[in-house]
């Protein structure tokens, strides 16, 4: 059993790799996707050098045509021309939606392992750790967005140092309240992860000297954190469909520019499905992605996924 | 019979609640004695254990190690289990961390050695438990046999004056037990203190200086292993051992 359950290298995984058609087709999707974006996001903050900031990178008439031209195709040819003309303003709401889930998960992260670890062994951090918790996930994520914008007007407030960073200084309020909101939820699944490490590693810990609190961190955490992925992967995933609530904070992410656009030409149908394949692309790319990470960490005998 | 005096047990007790598993137990041991604590499930062995490295607080009583007080309010814990290692009956091995990782942690975390030194005092410790080739295995990869000598080695690597073994081989298949007391053996033999719980009687026989019987919290008997397996004085110490070796 020792060699098979070692962390594969990336050269076995790629000779492993599953060499279907199903599976090519999958990667060249997410291959396009990603340069895409990326490549749109670069002609952007340069000005342009590749297209005119704002204008697809192929012309909607070419597109069309192209498309009139191959019997069968032509009935799609409007529809194809419609998507193309859209690009520039999905790959720019897309930009937001990344930028502000990915800070929101990382410093959620960061707050939801003092408060899961508090939960788990602290005494009185224990019950402020509860309330925090149940308070952010008792009450709708949109009214807390709501208190934060509204309420206690904090776009107003973004420090110097901050604003500007972003066209909008609500953009940090968004990540603002994901953050907290978050915290409470990965809270949640890493605490469930910290009680399920055996008693007798933190016994062992103490028992060769380390303290409690580094115990928890050299011994547990190590542990719990491994286990935590998969749970943690569905707020990762959770936390990029949600974002798009920042939109009724009028951060220009993508779902609110993809609203923008169908209400200014009336094609609703056609430019929801597009924002829900966007939105299916990141969250496939997501647990694709945490998927490499369980693996590349994977520990022999540890963990629900691995043989034991 | 005098005690020794290197590490004193006086009058101890310990309440769990209003459960009271200790009843001023009192032994002592001489530097590189072995104390063998034999007795029935739930008599307070592991209690007793845990109360000198400060796992389980006693609530009366003091225990001195070198002439230092234990049980003092003033006694820095971490300090205390740097010198005493503690061995268990459920292995506890770090599950996220390979041998060599299991071994060094203490080292370098708790002694501050660098990444270097403690990976190469844990490489020694652990060819002194005979495992030098398994250097990079996981927990899970091992025998538990190999597991329990790890366990020991982790405990050697932080250079105890003390060792404490909790029933080391119970949880082992019978014929994985043998390299275990071995290396206990081999341990025994370099003048390590040992206080060990177990209930192998052979190697009680071969090595214990004292073997004390607890029941109940309560010390009921204690005396060299020839005299307590041979010539119990109390009618339970008998009892207690013809069922151990009608188990055997
Ligand atoms: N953390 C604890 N909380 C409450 N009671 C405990 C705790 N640990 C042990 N006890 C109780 O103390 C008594 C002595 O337990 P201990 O584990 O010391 O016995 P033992 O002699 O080691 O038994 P075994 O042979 O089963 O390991 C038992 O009645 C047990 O239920
Ligand atoms: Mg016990």
């Amino acid at each position: 059993m020792a060699g098979a359950t070692r962390p594969r290298t990336v050269g076995e995984r790629v000779a492993d790799a599953d060499p279907s058609a199903g599976r090519l087709l999958l990667v060249a999707a997410g291959a396009l996707f990603w340069g895409w974006l990326v490549v749109s996001w670069v002609n952007r903050w340069l000005g342009g050098p590749i297209a005119p900031v704002g204008e697809p990178f192929v012309a909607p008439d070419a597109v069309e045509s192209a498309f009139a031209a191959v019997p069968g195709l032509a009935a799609v040819a409007a529809d194809a021309a419609f998507v193309v003309e859209l690009t520039p303003v999905l790959a720019q709401g897309t930009w937001l939606t990344v930028v502000i889930t990915g800070v929101s998960l990382v410093c959620g992260f960061f707050i939801a392992v003092p408060l899961a670890v508090a939960r788990v062994y602290g005494r009185f951090s224990a019950w402020l750790s509860l309330g925090y918790t149940e308070l952010l996930r008792g009450t709708p994520l949109l009214a807390q967005l709501f208190v934060l914008y509204y309420g206690l007007n904090l776009a107003a407030s973004v420090p110097a140092a901050l604003s500007g960073v972003f066209p909008r200084d609500v953009v940090w309020v968004a990540i603002l309240g994901f953050t907290l909101n978050g915290a409470a939820y990965q809270a949640e699944y890493i605490r469930g992860a910290v009680e399920s490490v055996d008693e007798g590693q933190i016994t062992a810990g103490r028992a060769i000297g380390l303290s409690k609190i580094e115990s928890i961190y050299y011994v547990v955490l190590p542990q719990a954190l491994r286990y935590a992925i998969p749970s943690w992967t569905n707020e990762f995933v959770y936390l990029i469909k949600y974002s798009s609530l920042a939109g009724f904070i009028t951060v220009p992410e993508l779902y609110y520019r993809a609203n923008q656009v169908a209400t200014d030409t009336f094609r609703y149908t056609a430019v929801f499905l597009i924002l829900g394949a966007m939105y299916l692309a990141l969250v496939l790319t997501a647990s694709k992605f945490m998927e490499r990470v369980d693996d590349r960490v994977a520990i022999p005998g540890l963990g629900a996924n691995r043989d034991r | 019979m005098t005690d020794g005096d290197f590490l004193r047990v006086s009058d101890v007790s310990k309440w769990y609640g209003d459960e009271q598993v200790l009843d001023e137990v009192s032994f002592g041991m001489d530097r590189g004695d072995v104390t063998v604590l034999i007795g029935p499930s739930g008599s307070g062995k592991s209690t007793m254990l845990r109360c000198v490295n400060r796992l389980a607080e006693a609530q009366e009583g003091s225990i001195t190690l070198d002439g230092e007080e234990v049980l003092s309010p003033d006694t820095d814990v971490d300090e205390l289990r740097r010198e005493v290692g503690m061995v268990f009956q459920s292995f506890n091995l770090f599950a996220h961390l390979s041998a060599v990782g299991n071994v060094a942690l203490g080292p370098r975390r708790v002694l501050g050695l660098s990444e270097d030194e403690a990976r190469e005092r844990a490489a020694d410790q652990l060819e002194r438990v005979g495992l030098a080739d398994q250097l990079d295995s996981y927990p899970a990869e091992l025998s538990g046999g190999q597991q329990q000598r790890v366990g020991i080695a982790r405990a050697l690597a932080m250079e105890p004056k003390l060792m404490l073994f909790d029933e080391p081989t119970s949880a082992l298949d019978p014929e994985l037990i043998g390299e275990v007391l071995e290396v206990m053996r081999a341990l025994v033999d370099e003048g390590m203190t040992m206080l060990v719980v177990t209930h192998e009687m052979s190697f009680a026989r071969a090595v214990a200086d004292e073997v004390v019987f607890l029941d109940d919290g309560r010390v009921v008997e204690r005396g060299p292993p020839e005299q307590l397996f041979e010539r119990p004085e109390k009618e339970r110490t008998g009892r207690f051992l013809e069922r151990i070796a009608s188990h055997d």
